[in-house]
């Protein structure tokens, strides 16, 4: 359940969605992705309605990497990734195609695993396959990069730090082509080193938005996680990150987690 | 875009390979299915073979009675060759069906028996033999050798039918749904079938057992004209849900990310389904084994993209049944033996295969 | 003037073929209405264990060709081929047994079959079906039509016919008919027994019997309650092969049991084709049956 959520995703800008879990995350995002219809307000592309849209249509204009996707059948990895291309009609030439899909194998640090079975790939190595198919979808899609949008659900989930930066310098170098990439994420640190504009969510509420350096604060996280956390800068580049503190003061979280609308 | 073009490295070529193979393994499919059906209208127990032909086609040109031509003209094309063509439409469309339940449900072990649309047909056609000389008696005579059919296929379609009533909700189709109220039909069916059985007699009920092992003994000209609508459905329509069965592989929320129009999708794919294995029931019975094996093995050696996985599965299913069919006449010639049994001895050993290597994992999510 | 020749040669072969050398032909009207030719009895295709043999009691044995699998008498039928179970059979492996004539029950199916057979070139003549014993002397008339023994056919069913009223007479010294039940199968703990409008039940009243399973129609599977509801007096099992113990199968069910089959109620063991088949030895099959109901009845 979300409420309130008045957004903008700007072509060429990385933004991250973080929050404790049961904010809202994932349904914004699927608001995003128009698997789901809000009950009131609306969710535009340029100035049509999401809804207006076939799926054929948005597939075009927008590549969702979701959290977890299972795959019941032996594809090779590079097979997974020529699924972006199951767009109807989407028509690059298969040789075209192939080293399309190839490439962001590459980026992605996966060039060796192409023709090795899904089914013995790891945790990770699955997820950035997908990511993977996502962009392979994008390129292939024909729409200019500055008119399409990539939303992930937690990419960085089951990495390792060295993969989930991987992960992240692809989002950026996306977000430099001009696509609109809108991340969930929980890692805050992380998304406040990539991430041009952060929101945090809570209780279905945006109870920020803006640059790191607003969002990353030691009042509204703690309130917002429930936790006692510590923020501060990092010396090269001012960078914000945070420390979380042991929950020391009972009373802040109770509060927080009953009502956690009360901000300013 | 500004793609660098390199060339595919090893490691990328293992698909290619695969790729490659499937489009091999399509060409090599229609050559041995050519083969197949020239093998089915050239042996049988009257030992007449593709020599006769010509002779056969003068009698069926010049209407010619001398007893030798029209024996030839009726063995090879009144008999064979409807035979063939059947053979191969049910071999083709069971295995079609099996390819596209087993996309739909993402799971290698579905069937189209699994969904009740065999069991439905199954009934259906018990009800015109068990009732056909009582109580539907009209219709079945005015129906005359049609009614069987007609009837086999209504069924299937209308589980097909009641089975979306029942699963769909709020626009969408829930899978698992799908697969318990198909099997709880196929329970169903089969509880009225028995009871079905009881109210008839010995003599109905001995057809009934015949019927339901599978038969291509009965094949003529006018079967073929009942599937040929069919036929051209499932030809002209498979091949659109190429790509929404690709999808539907990553499951139904990655489908639609990918731009496919899921619910149509299922519907279609399940309409289609019931339209190829109603068909199929009607004009030979119920014969298994042909939706799972052959699937399987086309993606044990092909992968499972579906642009080849269904061609392929057309191919294997309709050469599998022609050359079962041709064992099935000759074995135990001039008796025949049912055509269900030669593949329940070719296919489970094969199923039983399949369902020990996956071992405990049955399901996606 | 191609066409000519192809048409003048085709009229020189079917000329040719269809010379007859011994000048006998036949037009019979089967059972279906249907008017068949038979010229050639040479090779006999016969469907049914009943048509088998009213084939060999007119002395037709050795033109048979080929038989179903219920045509089991007499025991040299064992030595033709087979094809296969009379209601599945199949075109093509018909007509390979080359016959020049098709005599078949009315049971021979499937219909598909029967009619493709119906478009080849050799003739089809289906028998009628058992309404009573009065099908008996028809069947065997009709057959010797058709092979065109029709005097010694004419004595075949005088003889039955005689048999049959023989049959009656003694029927009219039965002062208690029984109440009997044909036991067809026994499978999964249940009887198949034989109710009104079966052959089980011509050849009951035909022994002077009733048919205790007469509310049932057609061949009925029925349970234990049934069954001692049915109250019969008699049993009679019917056995397959001579190696089956069909007695001993009924003996054990718990319904049977329970109505005293083997001690008050007999069972009466019978072969399949002899009691059923409705042949040539049906009246002696029956006048057996009445023998064993009724010992003390006088001959």
């Amino acid at each position: 359940m979300v409420d309130g959520i008045d957004l903008d995703l700007v072509p060429g800008q990385f933004i991250a969605v973080v929050g404790p879990n049961g904010a809202g995350k994932s349904t914004l995002l699927r608001l995003l992705t128009g698997e789901l219809k809000p009950t009131s307000g609306q969710v535009l592309i340029g100035n049509r309605e999401l809804s207006s849209f076939s799926a054929d249509q948005l597939a075009r204009r927008r590549a969702v990497l979701a959290q977890h996707t299972a795959l019941a059948f032996p594809f090779t990895a590079l097979e997974v990734v020529l699924l972006g291309m199951t767009v109807p009609g989407l028509q690059a030439e298969v040789g075209n195609a192939r080293q399309v899909a190839f490439t962001m194998l590459e980026r992605l640090g996966l060039e060796q695993l192409a023709g090795q079975s899904y089914t013995t790939l790891s945790g990770g190595e699955r997820q950035r396959v997908h990511m993977a198919r996502a962009l392979c979808q994008l390129e292939c899609s024909g729409t200019p990069p500055d008119e399409t949008i990539l939303l992930v659900d937690e990419p960085t989930s089951s990495l390792d730090i060295g993969h989930q930066l991987i992960v992240l310098d692809e989002l950026v170098r996306q977000k430099r082509r001009g696509r609109s990439v809108f991340a969930v994420l929980h890692d805050l640190n992380l998304a406040a080193a990539y991430a041009d504009e952060m929101v945090l969510l809570a209780g279905g509420k945006i109870v920020a938005a803006g640059p790191p350096s607003e969002v990353i604060q030691d009042e509204r996280l703690s309130l917002a996680f429930g936790c006692q956390v510590c923020t501060n800068r990092l010396p090269a580049g001012g960078i914000p990150f945070l420390l979380p503190q042991a929950c020391a003061a009972a009373e802040v979280c109770a509060v927080a987690r009953k009502s956690p609308a009360t901000y300013s | 875009m500004a793609i660098e073009s390199l060339s595919l490295p090893h490691a990328a070529s293992a698909s290619s390979d695969r790729h490659a193979l499937g489009w091999r393994l399509l060409i090599a499919g229609g050559l041995v299915l050519v083969i197949a059906a020239l093998v089915s209208v050239s042996v049988g127990p009257t030992g007449l073979t593709l020599s006769d032909l010509p002779r056969a086609l003068f009698a069926a040109y010049s209407g010619s009675g001398a007893p030798a031509d029209v024996h030839a003209r009726l063995v090879l094309l009144e008999v064979r060759l409807p035979r063939t063509i059947l053979a191969a439409f049910v071999g083709a469309s069971l295995a079609v069906a099996g390819a596209m339940m087993q996309g739909l449900f993402r799971n290698p072990l579905a069937d189209p028996g699994l969904i009740g649309v065999s069991s439905g047909a199954a009934l259906a056609a018990v009800a015109t033999i068990a009732l056909g000389s009582s109580f539907a008696g009209p219709w079945v005579r005015a129906l005359g050798i049609w009614a069987l059919p007609a009837a086999a296929f209504f069924g299937g379609f209308v589980t097909t039918m009641v089975l979306m009533l029942i699963a769909r909700r709020h626009g969408t189709t829930a899978i698992a749904t799908l697969l318990l109220a198909g099997i709880a039909l196929g329970a169903i069916a089969g509880a009225l079938t028995g009871l079905l059985a009881y109210v008839t007699d010995d003599r109905e009920l001995r057809d009934l057992t015949l019927w339901s092992m599978g038969s291509l003994a009965g094949a003529s000209w006018q079967k073929v004209l009942a599937i040929t609508p069919f036929a051209l459905v499932l030809l002209l329509m498979t091949p659109r849900l190429i790509r929404a069965l690709n999808g539907l592989l990553l499951g139904e929320a990655e489908a639609f990310y990918l731009g496919i129009e899921v619910e149509s999708a299922k519907l279609r794919i399940v309409t289609l389904t019931a339209a190829a294995v109603g068909a199929a029931v009607a004009v030979a019975g119920t014969i298994g084994f042909v939706g799972i094996v052959v699937p399987h093995l086309v993606r044990l050696i092909a992968g499972p993209d579906h642009r080849i996985v269904l061609p392929a599965s057309a191919l294997l299913g309709a050469i599998l049944v022609v050359v079962a069919d041709v064992a099935a006449r000759m074995i135990v010639a001039p008796a025949e033996l049912p055509i269900g049994i030669i593949m329940a001895v070719i296919g489970a050993p094969v199923f039983l295969h399949l369902v020990i290597r996956r071992g405990g994992a049955l399901s996606a999510p | 003037m191609r066409r000519l020749i192809a048409g003048v040669a085709a009229l020189a072969i079917v000329g040719a073929e269809t010379q007859i050398t011994n000048g006998w032909a036949a037009e019979v009207v089967d059972a279906t209405g249907h008017i068949i030719k038979a010229e050639d009895t040479s090779r006999l295709l016969s469907i049914g264990g009943d048509t088998t043999e009213i084939l060999y009691a007119l002395g037709f044995g050795d033109q048979i060709v080929a038989v179903d699998t219920t045509s089991q008498f007499p025991p040299e039928v064992s030595t033709k081929r087979k094809v296969g179970y009379m209601r599945a059979l199949s075109t093509e492996g018909v007509l390979s047994t080359g016959a020049t004539l098709i005599l078949a029950s009315a049971q021979a199916g499937p219909p598909e079959v029967v009619k493709a057979l119906r478009a080849s070139s050799v003739p089809l003549v289906l028998l009628p079906d058992n309404t009573g014993p009065e099908s008996l002397a028809e069947k065997v008339r009709l057959i010797g039509r058709a092979v065109g023994a029709e005097a010694k056919a004419d004595e075949l069913a005088a003889s039955l016919e005689n048999q049959l009223r023989e049959l009656a007479n003694a029927r009219s010294r039965i002062s208690k008919p029984a109440k009997a039940i044909v036991v067809l199968s026994v499978s999964s703990g249940r009887a198949l027994v034989g109710g009104r409008g079966t052959t089980a039940d011509i050849m009951l009243s035909l022994a002077g019997a009733t048919n205790a399973a007469a509310s049932l129609n057609g061949y009925k599977p029925v349970s234990d309650e049934a069954l001692i509801e049915l109250a019969p007096e008699a049993i009679i099992a019917v056995r397959r092969g001579p190696d089956e113990d069909t007695a001993a199968d009924i003996a054990a069910l718990p319904g049977f049991k329970a109505i005293g089959a083997g001690d008050d109620v007999p069972i009466i063991t019978m072969d399949a084709l002899y009691l059923l088949g409705f042949g040539p030895r049906a009246p002696q099959a029956a006048s057996e049956l009445m023998a064993q109901l009724y010992p003390e009845l006088p001959r």
